[in-house]
This record gives C-alpha cells, sequence and structure tokens, in this order.
C-alpha cells in the first residue's frame, strides 16, 4: 500500500474541523485523484501527509512507514508539488533542485547528474543559472515539479498541479507523469479539472466538509450518484446539479 | 590504480573520504543553504556591518577617543573594540536568522525544508547556525581590521572564544525564535530597535558603567548585555567590571533555556507547521 490513511482528523485552534475521520488507502503504482471543492480538505490532507500539518488524531503510512511520529521514512518517499509557488528567491533553478536533493540526503554526484536529468526533462536547462524569482509562471510550475521528483520519490503529490499553466505545457506535464506512473511511482492528484481527473485516475475519491464521500473509478462514482459523467457526479456532490450540461441542455430542448 | 581513481571529481573523493551519511548530508545542505543565502547579499550582509563597525571605531575611537583620557588603563578605542566585535557578532547573528526565517515562511519556501525528514533539531541547528557563522565572519572581520589599527591585545583567549561563541549562539538562537514567531517584518524591526539596539548601547560597548552616576550604574547590572560585554573585554583585555566566571554560567543556562524554548517550537511547528 502506498498510502494508508485511518481515522484522520485535524482540527485547528479556532475549533475549525477541516478532516473529520478521514480514512483512505492507495495502492502502489495507483493513480489516485482527490477532488473536492474549495475548504473541502484536500490540502490538509496532503499537508498532514507530508508533515506540513500535525494531524490531531489518526495514522498516516506511506509505504508502511508511520509518516506522523516516525516519519524519516515516510517523508523519503513522499514528493510534494504543492498547490501555490513555494520557490526560494534566493536560489537558482539548479540550487532548487541540489539543495533538496541535500535535504532528502542524496549524494553530490547522484544530485548533480538527477538535476541534469530534470532540468533536461523539463526544459530548464538553459534557465539553470538564473534566480527562480525571474522565471516565468509556467517556468516556475515546471520547477516546483521537478523539485518534487527529485528524490526520485515513490508517491508524488500533485495539488492542483495545472491551475494557470498554458495547454502545452499542461499536456506535456500529463505526458510525464503518466509515464513516470508507467514507470511505479504512485501519484495523488488534487483537480478542479475533471476531465483531467477522468482521463488521468485509476480511482477518485471525493472528499468535502472534512469527510470522504465517495470512491471508485470515474464511472463508478457516475454509477453511485445516478449520473452519466464525473462532473455531473461531482456537480451532485457539490449541491450544484442545476449547473449540469445535460441539465441545461434538457431546459433547452424543453 | 586504475586511471578513473585519478580522474575522479573532487566532490566524489570527498565523499569517499568522509563517508557522509544521509543525515549530515541532509544537515549540510540546510546549514549550506544559510550560508548561501547571506553570502548572495553580501554587500548588505557583510560589507554593511564592516562599515558600520569601522565608521564606530573612527567616530569613538579616533574622534571622540582623542578627548578621553585612558578607561581603566587602556586607550579609549581599545577599551570599545571588544563591545564592538561582540555587538558585530550578536547584531549579524539576530538579524540573519530572523529574517531569513520570516522570509521564506513568507514564501512558503520553508515548507521543502519542514517537509524532508529532517528532525526539528536538524532544523533548528541549521537555523541557528547561518546566522551564528555570519556573526563570526563580521567579527573576524571587524577583529583583523581593528588589529591594523590598533594595538589590540588577546589576554585570555581560552575566555574570549568560548565566551564569544556563547554570546554569538545566544542572539542566533534569539533570532531563530523571534523569525518563527513573528507574522510580518516590524515584528523583527521591533525587537531589533526597541530592545536589542537599547540593550547593546546601554550595556556598556561605549562607556564603562563604573563611570555612570547613579541609579544608571545599579540599572545596568540588569542588562545580559553588561554581562556579555564584560566576558568579551576580559578575553581581550584581562579587565572586566563583571565576575567572568559567573557571567559564563548564567550565559550557557541562558543559551540552554532559549534552545530548548526553540526545540519546544520545531517539535510542535508552532507558528511553521499548521
Amino acid at each position: 500500500m502506498a498510502l494508508q490513511i485511518e481515522d484522520l482528523v485535524k482540527r485547528y485552534p479556532t475549533g475549525t474541523e477541516a478532516l473529520k475521520g478521514v480514512s483512505l488507502s492507495i495502492e502502489a503504482g495507483e493513480f489516485f485523484g482527490l477532488l473536492g471543492p474549495n475548504g473541502a480538505g484536500k490540502s490538509t490532507l496532503i499537508h498532514c501527509t507530508t508533515g506540513l500539518a500535525s494531524p490531531t488524531s489518526g495514522s498516516i503510512r506511506v509505504f508502511g512507514h508511520d509518516a506522523i511520529d516516525h516519519y524519516e521514512q515516510a517523508r523519503l518517499g513522499v514528493g510534494l508539488a504543492p498547490q501555490d509557488v513555494n520557490l526560494d528567491w534566493f536560489l537558482t533553478v539548479e540550487e532548487t533542485l541540489d539543495y533538496h536533493g541535500g535535504y532528502f540526503g542524496m549524494r553530490r554526484r547522484d544530485r548533480k547528474e538527477r538535476s541534469a536529468e530534470l532540468l533536461d526533462a523539463f526544459s530548464l536547462t538553459e534557465k539553470k543559472d538564473e534566480r527562480t524569482r525571474t522565471l516565468s509562471g509556467g517556468m516556475k510550475r515546471r520547477l516546483i515539479l521537478a523539485r518534487a521528483l527529485m528524490h526520485r520519490p515513490r508517491l508524488l503529490i500533485l495539488d492542483e498541479p495545472t491551475a494557470g499553466v498554458d495547454v502545452e505545457l499542461r499536456l506535456e506535464l500529463w505526458q510525464y507523469v503518466q509515464r513516470i506512473n508507467a514507470e511505479g511511482t504512485t501519484i495523488l492528484l488534487t483537480t478542479h479539472y475533471l476531465e483531467e481527473a477522468e482521463q488521468l485516475c485509476d480511482r477518485i475519491s471525493f472528499i468535502n466538509g472534512g469527510e470522504i464521500v465517495a470512491t471508485g473509478s470515474s464511472d463508478e462514482l457516475a454509477e453511485r450518484f445516478g449520473v452519466s459523467s464525473l462532473e455531473d457526479a461531482y456537480l451532485e456532490l457539490v449541491g450544484r446539479k442545476e449547473l449540469s450540461r445535460a441539465h441545461l441542455a434538457s431546459e433547452e430542448a424543453a | 590504480m586504475s586511471s578513473g581513481t585519478v580522474t575522479e571529481p573532487r566532490e566524489q573523493e570527498r565523499e569517499g573520504v568522509l563517508r557522509l551519511s544521509p543525515r549530515q548530508i541532509r544537515f549540510l545542505a540546510l546549514v549550506r543553504r544559510e550560508c548561501n543565502r547571506f553570502l548572495k547579499i553580501k554587500r548588505q550582509t557583510i560589507g554593511a556591518p564592516l562599515l558600520e563597525t569601522f565608521l564606530y571605531i573612527s567616530v569613538f575611537g579616533a574622534a571622540l577617543g582623542s578627548r578621553i583620557n585612558e578607561l581603566h588603563g587602556f586607550d579609549y578605542v581599545v577599551f570599545v573594540i571588544p563591545g564592538l566585535i561582540m555587538m558585530a557578532w550578536a547584531i549579524n547573528a539576530f538579524a540573519n536568522n530572523s529574517s531569513s526565517i520570516l522570509q521564506q515562511k513568507f514564501q512558503r519556501a520553508i515548507d521543502d525544508q519542514l517537509s524532508s525528514p529532517a528532525s526539528p533539531m536538524e532544523l533548528l541547528l541549521a537555523f541557528s547556525l547561518g546566522g551564528f557563522l555570519r556573526g563570526l565572519v563580521v567579527a573576524i572581520l571587524t577583529f583583523v581590521a581593528a588589529s591594523l589599527l590598533v594595538d589590540l591585545p588577546v589576554e585570555h583567549v581560552l575566555v574570549l572564544i568560548p565566551g564569544l561563541f556563547l554570546v554569538g549562539f545566544f542572539f542566533a538562537q534569539l533570532g531563530v525564535f523571534v523569525g518563527v514567531r513573528a507574522e510580518q517584518f516590524d515584528d523583527v524591526a521591533v525587537w531589533q530597535t526597541f530592545v536589542l539596539t537599547p540593550l547593546i548601547f546601554l550595556g556598556g560597548v561605549f562607556y564603562s558603567a563604573s563611570l555612570l552616576p547613579q541609579p544608571f550604574e545599579t540599572l545596568t547590572h540588569f542588562n545580559p548585555v553588561y554581562y556579555m560585554i564584560g566576558i568579551v573585554r576580559y578575553g581581550f583585555l584581562g579587565y572586566s567590571e563583571t565576575d567572568v566566571a559567573l557571567s559564563l554560567l548564567v550565559l550557557t543556562a541562558a543559551v540552554s533555556v532559549l534552545v530548548a524554548l526553540n526545540y519546544r517550537l520545531f517539535t510542535r511547528g508552532t507558528s511553521l507547521r499548521a
């Protein structure tokens, strides 16, 4: 099992319960989608898994390793491409990858080889000596993904990686991610682009109000909500079925 | 010997010789990042403090000092230089760590370190060492420059080095504490302007507290920096108005308390993790 979460609760000091006993299992090698509206608890779940938030209770295991109390092995297995651009302005593109590799204990020679490989894969080689703050939005996104992959994680977490990127980059990015998934990397993806999730994910969980409300393939979810597409299932989930294309088409016809 | 051994890159040789563990590589990377930051803006982080100290020496030493008789048997400029060296280390250690951590928190770049396998103690020490080393560089350069200008004795090196290291580490820890707790740059500036600068200036860097009228002389004894200057001045000049052994003990205790406090912040993730 790549990721096993049981009864995860995250309560903030303000009293807000962002996660209300979430349980989730992702098999090794799966391409898994986590969908839900803003504020549903997606990022909180990801932050708890990667050590950026401290869970109130529950357990998280990454490839069998405890990710909360004895996190060293667990964190070595996870790569995170966060939703917001969080690059270090003082570093160049190459340094960003090199330091990240260092934080994960990679030897210098390995870091050099791996960063050269990723700079090439993400068309960043020409920019390697530029400071991160001078990069365009698309370049920053590429670098964030390259950084997440630097230490060769077995579980890659992509938190809305295509928000605000152009079509070419989105397609390039998915090709790369699909390739590494085929090579064995487990992917956990959150996105608001439902067609992406439909095309890429083996299984999808809907999360809403801090709870997992349904899990299955995109067809299974559509069937469960008694609709014909993942998008309609999602709209049912968030209580906005009047926005459904099928619904609008039938109204137009009427 | 195979030709491969001869042509191996230096870093490979170093790894082979040192056999660094992943934990050591990780810690070095964390420290390197902190040093890299201040070295990239060295005009601001090293050049400016050096100029500032040079100006202090010029104004208080050369200009003002020529009108002041000896203080406790030392030329005025010689009397103030130990305090200036300590002040340079203290202010730079504090400023570096507080602003580095706050900047990384603002950009959320710190998440890269926080989501790594690094332990709270590794993170705390690495962040502390950044400012500590910057302070060390500035202090050494100040010492070298001052030695070129005046004849500066070093009477008790075995008190001076641990004393300066403790002072540097104390302010490095304080910088980490303020950087972690700060929510905006104003929070850091308030500490620097309204706490550190008055304490350092009123701690006796530029004068001897024993010459102050009451109640100022007594008030000075409540200033922790007064005892730090006492240690450093004793190390350089062999003269101190304070009990050096007791000051060293109290300073060690204060550093331990700050380390414990910061360790708690890093373990709990206060102001760092959600």
